[in-house]
């Protein structure tokens, strides 16, 4: 008989709540400031990398005909797969009011805004001229040219800054109460930073009410932008004939291969952050164990839609298609192609032994490894196609150079560093929402009913003076 | 716009769309050229006359040997040589060698996907590249089949011309720098100035008169090159003969025998170039 | 949005093409002071001209904008070439414009050539000159003809001397004499358009040919003829021609001739044609060779001999061709004229074997060059019977085997001078270089071989202004030379360009047809590009001459045989310096910028050898190191080393790159004619070490098209339905 867990101490003290929190983001310790350091450098050798690319030309990066997208193209995808997570935890759990997401949706939602924004330095990084980037936007330009509507990339350019500008607000948004009360807690420069951010959040009922209102309508407005745009970037391929690529099959896969992405980057973090910043009341193992039976159920939807594929070239009878999924299997990139495999499929099992979910080093390894298997996966989709296409005269086997593998790695860097900003700047557990889960865990059936008839009901004309409850 | 109108008029639309302007049923066309080329597999000893004289007429750079192999060459117009009959001791059919550059396709599969519009269709039939448009992003070149779509990886101009033979520089056509996309044109700068001559002159643009530095060059006249909406032209005969048609993803002969095909027209990409079988007698 | 802001003002702060100002942009424009009138900026004016990169004198027409030749392409109105040109014509402004060119002249004082001004070379010049007698002095050229051949002999005879060495490396030296011998023509025109069925033994006509633009004009009229022509092609490396060859059989090196007998025997003995005109001891030769025999010793299945004949027979008129494989080794004119036999069989001579043109003027006519020369060269320098030589249009440092002991040559040779364009081996070794202008921007002509019909005199002019003002025409340089010696004869004539002028006011009325006065006529023949000259035709004979035993005595010793083979692009090592030609992929292995060593997958197993392994190629002579390539279309006993790299000097393109195969040639001459016998050269091959990243670098990522529709191929009998051929 299992042990009926709780997911949180219901009988914490919302004034512990806060406290833990805050404490989160004191002064750092020396350890924080040695990641920084690491993620500094990480960006300086991208930096360099990226200046020797735009002065010398891509062909430093290894790049050649036909292989003339590679890491930087896997590496965007990465990046924006990744963001799926906090709109998974943030937006979707909400709306099927799982509450056992609010103490980590914070993190996750500030990890999808930072996965946008290194995703979006890739397809400016792989552009030949990069000085002239802004002609994908649509502007009045004296020429009267437009960018091409019809390519996937200007689509790309379109959600992607739709995306991350919603991302962005949504993050902010869900943050206003929280600022709050970091307002109130905090002194000197961060009391003026909460100050303005807050935005004059009081807490009363209207405000409450209004807030919850915009806080579902951006939930609801994310999900489909978050579908649409990992859908849109799988156009970046599925919208050409290079075989391996041309499936239909793929923005579904792509936004499986997302979520599992981003759900196991929460695990990762999820970790990361319980440890060091002592949120273990928080992070409780019950929702380790459900954030990976989730990571377990997208895993196996994930491997289903990579049968599908698989299935598809073996049903399709199409010569090129036939050939790439031999080569990728028995080819050069075959090691990429079986880590892939047995990191994406294999390895997930793990989550559902439940000895091993509980266990917070393995779960560590373990998302680390499915993330290994997404990342190679990726590269899995944009290099082997273009190795072997259709014209055999120009196959050819083409593994990146050090400026690429630069770039790539500065880009966990910069992530890093947004990321380590963020969680000393900003709460990275969202004080009110675990005062919620709190209170609702707490409340007795009856008391449920009578929430659940509130909500409904129709807002009290409010008298001047009488603060909501 | 009403259903019976999109319905009607969507063939009509899409025949535009693919014969690169305006269609008119009545054949009526106000765009005066198609250029179509033809190659005679049977001719071609793959010699790389017309891979030189491409480099020659359209500033190619040369890149040396490590750029080579890192597969940064230039060559618009390469000559690929295969070997069939691998099972065989020695290869008693010679060589089979492809003259293979830009397609110039009727539906390319390039264009629709440059983000910023640099690759279009000329009504001549041309699949155009904007160099100073270009930005860079190398889709096209992933959507090529043919994977001819070359790539500017450095400014080939620092090394490929040292001082004087920059002299040989053709001015009608620019050095393209850094992080620019190209491809064989159908040597479009001979064609303007064959139309602009011919303008001036108040005549059309005669069969013969517009030669693509390859064409010109191959010692074995394997080259066809011309106007297929100039009846009269050479080519126009040519792809008549081998009953060779465009906008089809299938050619369905009256005698299939007949050696014209064009390579990869079953990916719906319609190229411009047909290509002769190469014959070969049992001895 | 953040990091794009920060990030756009970074990047405009680094080299970013901007747009430039005024003051930055402006640039010389330089024009001309009075333009002729046609010519339009902005509009390329066509001029008439001769290529000089091989022997073969295609007409070309070069583009000239502002002042500059942009492109050539081929002269339609030139009856060599036609209007198509080669890669090599079209690499000839790389030449023109290449960085390397030798810009003033150098003198070699304390051992190191240094620029001098042209009076000082002039002067030293004379003064050598007029202390050398007769024959001690020799002009050592490549192939020449036309005026600039007339020049170079009246200066041989107002020194005295009888010594002009031709030396080209591409050549049929050997053929010729059999062609002399049997025909009683040395440049037959031979009409491949004509001939229903080619067999052709090594004859690469449509690559390293003397006249490969011709023979390619005739290969296309020979394939899209009424009755599509069948080209066989039976070598022991795969040449550009083989490439197309409907049946292609690789044959054991040195045993070509014995293929041409054992086909005799099949005609003669078998489908019983006539021997009419062949003498009894080759009659009696032949009857030794049956297929069998044949098959065993040349490597070569008997079936597909007997089929071969048969078709020889039906496929009425043909042609049998032999190449430089053929020529090259001690029994060369044996075998060549055992292959040659086959024409008289087949009775091809006055249907395919036409009479040559023959250039009414034989001051003006084609000396042709081979390798007969440097062997004899080679000796009279190491004998010390040379004070002074001129070299010009032949780099014989780098193309002669070290075998012949050239280089201990040259240092015997008092003084040396070399008239060249480039930095070569030869002008390197000289005492004195006088840069000669290219091309394209010099005056000449040049008479065209193996041609048929009417002979022809090629103009070429030059296409623009010197590019660098010390150096000087060929022409003008010898006359300069000949104004000292015969300043009577020669003092008229202010410049070549005079000279010119002079002869060809010179010519004959038949020549200048109804041209109205020297004036047009002279202008004629600058816009036509070729001056056409009734030919001195007779007709050919057909006879058979008597050969020894086409074989070597040890071919059943074994082992594998060098295959030094040229190739039209870097032809003979000349072209080395051209980048396009560099980096165009050779035809057959597809390798760029670099020498290798065709061998066959089966040979290369036994050796332990892999693709792209650093091997070497050891002859009783020497040994070159370079990289392996497994080619089936090579014979197993063959290493095919093509010509061309291996230059120790020569400018940046070709400097350090790859072997030369020529060095390590088995002196061994041909017993009739003397020409080296350059395909005789045994040899052992050795792994060295394992391929590297950048070694040996090819074109192509696959050898097979993988199932993809690419080069379809049909056979000829469904063209023969659908298109009556």
């Amino acid at each position: 008989m299992m042990v009926n867990e709780k997911d949180i101490n219901e009988q914490i003290a919302w004034a512990k709540i806060n406290t833990d929190v805050l404490r989160s983001m004191e002064n750092p310790r020396k350890s924080y400031w040695v990641a920084v350091a690491v993620c500094l450098a990480m960006v300086a050798c991208a930096m360099l990398a990226e200046y020797i690319q735009y002065t010398v030309g891509m062909g430093v990066s290894n790049l050649n005909n036909p292989h003339m997208w590679d890491m930087y193209i896997a590496t965007f995808v990465f990046w924006i797969g990744m963001s799926h997570s906090g709109t998974l935890l943030s937006a979707i759990l909400h709306l099927l009011h799982a509450d056992w997401r609010k103490p980590i949706y914070r993190f996750a939602e500030a990890m999808t805004t930072f996965s946008l924004l290194t995703a979006g330095l890739f397809p400016i990084i792989h552009l030949g001229r990069v000085w002239n980037m802004y002609w994908v936007l649509p502007y009045v330009s004296d020429r009267g040219i437009w960018p091409n509507f019809r390519s996937p990339l200007v689509w790309d350019a379109f959600a992607i800054s739709t995306y991350l500008s919603a991302s962005m607000l949504f993050l902010f948004i869900g943050m206003i109460p929280d600022l709050a009360i970091c307002r109130d807690n905090t002194t000197g420069w961060r009391k003026k930073l909460y100050t303005a951010l807050s935005l004059g959040w009081e807490g009363n009922d209207r405000q409450w009410r209004n807030f919850r209102k915009v806080y579902l309508l951006m939930a609801c407005f994310l999900i489909p932008l978050a579908v649409s745009v990992h859908s849109i970037v799988s156009a970046d391929f599925a919208m050409s004939i290079m075989p391996g690529w041309h499936v239909t099959s793929f923005p579904p896969y792509f936004v499986a291969g997302a979520l599992y992405s981003g759900c196991a980057a929460i695990i990762t973090l999820f970790i990361m952050l319980r440890y060091f910043f002592r949120f273990e009341e928080y992070m409780t193992l019950p929702i380790m164990e459900k954030t990976a039976k989730l990571t377990f159920a997208i895993a196996m939807v994930w491997t289903y839609l990579n049968l599908i594929e698989f299935a598809s070239v073996w049903y399709g009878h199409d010569m090129y298609n036939k050939e790439l999924l031999i080569a990728k299997a028995t080819g050069p990139y075959a090691w990429v192609f079986w880590t892939m495999l047995f990191c994406g499929s294999v390895v997930p099992f793990a989550l559902a032994i439940r000895k091993l979910r509980r266990h917070m080093p393995t779960m560590f390894v373990v998302s680390i490894l499915l993330n290994v298997g997404m990342f190679f996966e990726r590269w899995m989709i944009v290099a082997p196609t273009l190795s072997l296409s259709h014209e055999p005269w120009q196959w050819d086997v083409m593994w990146g150079s050090i400026v690429q593998w630069a770039l790539v790695f500065g880009s966990f860097g910069w992530f890093g560093l947004l990321f380590l900003v963020f969680v000393k700047v900003f709460p990275s557990v969202s004080m009110y929402e675990v005062k919620e889960m709190v209170f609702h865990r707490n409340m007795t059936a009856g008391q449920r009913d009578v929430l659940r008839m509130t909500d409904h009901a129709k807002p009290v004309k409010q008298t001047p003076g009488v603060e909501g409850a | 716009m009403s259903l019976d109108n999109i319905l009607n008029n969507w063939s009509d639309y899409r025949k535009a769309a693919e014969e690169g302007g305006f269609y008119d049923p009545e054949g009526n066309h106000p765009y005066e050229h198609r250029w179509t080329m033809s190659i005679n597999l049977d001719l071609c000893n793959g010699c790389n006359a017309c891979s030189t004289a491409c480099y020659a007429e359209n500033n190619l750079a040369f890149v040396g040997k490590e750029r080579f192999e890192k597969g940064h060459a230039m060559s618009w117009m390469r000559i690929e040589r295969y070997w069939d009959d691998q099972d065989k001791d020695y290869p008693e059919k010679g060589a089979s060698f492809l003259p293979m550059m830009c397609q110039q396709c009727g539906a390319a599969t390039c264009e629709p996907v440059c983000p910023v519009a640099a690759t279009y269709h000329t009504p001549d039939g041309l699949n155009a590249q904007v160099y100073n448009r270009c930005i860079g992003s190398r889709y096209c070149s992933n959507n090529c089949p043919y994977r001819v779509r070359y790539f500017n990886f450095y400014s080939y101009y620092d090394d490929a011309w040292p001082e004087p033979m920059q002299q040989q520089l053709n001015p009608d056509i620019t050095v393209r720098d850094k992080g620019v996309m190209e491809k064989c044109t159908f040597c479009v700068q001979r064609i303007r100035s064959a139309k602009d001559k011919a303008q001036m002159e108040d005549r059309p643009v005669r069969d013969g008169e517009v030669m693509p530095a390859c064409a010109q060059s191959c010692p074995t006249s394997a080259i066809v090159f011309g106007d297929t909406l100039d009846e009269n032209s050479a080519i126009s005969k040519l792809w008549k003969k081998h009953q060779v048609k465009r906008n089809v993803t299938q050619q369905h002969k009256e005698n299939p025998e007949l050696r014209g095909y064009r390579i990869f027209e079953e990916l719906n990409v319609d190229p411009s170039v047909m290509y002769l079988e190469r014959v070969r007698e049992e001895v | 949005m953040m990091g794009w802001g920060g990030a756009g003002t970074l990047l405009a702060g680094c080299d970013m093409p901007s747009t430039v100002t005024l003051e930055e942009g402006r640039e010389e424009v330089i024009s001309y002071l009075s333009p002729e009138e046609y010519v339009i900026p902005g509009v390329g004016v066509w001029y008439a001209s001769t290529c000089t990169q091989c022997a073969a004198g295609c007409g070309i027409h070069g583009r000239v904008r502002e002042g500059r030749v942009l492109k050539l392409e081929g002269n339609p109105v030139s009856p060599v070439n036609k209007g198509k040109l080669c890669q090599m014509g079209q690499a000839g402004v790389q030449g023109h414009y290449n960085p390397d060119r030798i810009t003033t002249p150098l003198l070699r004082s304390g051992g190191s050539l240094s620029p001098v001004s042209w009076e000082k070379a002039e002067q030293v010049l004379a003064e050598k000159l007029g202390g050398v007698k007769g024959d001690r002095f020799a002009w050592f050229t490549g192939s020449i003809s036309g005026h600039q051949l007339s020049l170079v002999s009246s200066h041989l005879d107002a020194m005295g001397s009888t010594n002009h060495f031709v030396h080209e490396v591409v050549n049929n030296s050997v053929a010729q004499s059999v062609y002399a011998d049997m025909f009683g023509d040395d440049a037959p025109r031979l009409r491949i358009d004509k001939a229903k069925m080619v067999l052709s033994f090594g004859a690469d006509f449509m690559g390293a040919s003397e006249s490969p633009l011709l023979y390619s004009g005739d290969y296309s009229r020979f394939r899209t003829a009424e009755t599509r022509g069948l080209l066989v092609q039976v070598e022991p490396k795969m040449s550009l021609t083989g490439g197309s060859a409907d049946l292609w059989m690789p044959i054991r090196p040195g045993t070509e001739g014995v293929l041409a007998l054992g086909i005799a025997n099949l005609l003669l003995n078998k489908l019983k044609m006539s021997d009419a005109g062949i003498p009894a001891d080759v009659r009696e030769m032949i009857n030794k060779y049956d297929v069998t025999s044949v098959a065993r010793i040349t490597g070569v299945a008997g079936h597909r001999i007997q089929r071969v004949a048969a078709l020889l027979q039906e496929r009425s008129p043909s042609l049998v061709l032999a190449g430089a494989t053929v020529e090259g080794h001690t029994h060369g004119y044996a075998s060549t004229a055992a292959v040659m036999m086959i024409n008289h069989i087949l009775g091809n001579v006055g249907k395919t074997i036409e009479p040559g043109a023959r250039v009414p003027f034989p001051q003006l006519a084609a000396k042709r060059g081979g390798t007969a020369d440097l062997a004899a060269f080679a000796e009279a320098a190491k004998g010390q019977q040379l004070d002074v030589v001129i070299f010009h249009g032949s780099n014989p440092a780098y193309t002669a085997p070290a075998s012949l002991g050239l280089d201990d040559g040259l240092a015997n040779i008092g003084f040396k001078v070399a008239i060249a364009q480039f930095p070569d081996e030869t002008a390197m070794a000289a005492d004195l270089v006088l840069p000669v202008a290219s091309y394209l921007e010099d005056w000449g002509t040049l008479a065209p071989a193996f041609l048929g019909g009417e002979a022809a005199l090629q103009v070429q002019q030059p296409l623009m202004e010197k590019l660098h003002a010390e150096t000087r025409g060929f022409g003008d340089i010898v006359l300069a030379l000949l104004k000292q010696r015969k300043a009577a004869d020669f003092d008229k004539f202010e410049d070549y360009y005079g000279y010119l002028r002079n002869a060809f006011a010179a010519l004959p009325a038949s020549v200048k047809g109804g041209a109205d006065s020297d004036e047009a006529f002279w202008n004629g023949a600058l816009q036509a590009g070729v001056v056409m000259l009734p030919a001195d035709t007779a007709p050919l004979r057909s006879t058979v001459v008597a050969f020894s035993e086409p074989r070597e005595a040890d071919d059943a010793a074994g082992g594998l045989m060098l295959i030094p083979s040229p190739r039209m692009g870097l032809w003979d090592g000349r072209h080395a310096n051209l980048p396009w030609l560099q980096e165009a992929p050779d035809q057959i292995s597809k390798v760029v910028w670099d020498s290798w060593a065709e061998i066959h997958p089966e040979t290369a197993q036994k050796n332990g050898i892999s693709q792209g392994d650093l091997i070497s190629v050891r002859s009783a002579h020497g040994e070159i190191r370079t990289r392996a390539v497994l080619l089936k279309s090579v014979h197993r006993d063959v290493v095919a080393v093509p010509l061309g790299q291996g230059h120790e000097v020569y400018g940046r393109y070709a400097e350090g790159i790859g072997a030369n195969p020529l060095k390590i040639i088995d002196p061994a001459r041909d017993a009739k004619t003397g020409e080296l016998a350059m395909y005789a050269t045994r040899v052992s091959i050795k792994h060295v070490a394992g391929p590297e990243q950048f070694g040996l670098v090819k074109a192509g990522g696959s050898d097979t098209q993988a199932g993809r529709k690419l080069v379809v191929t049909v056979s000829a009998k469904q063209l023969r339905r659908t298109e009556g051929a």
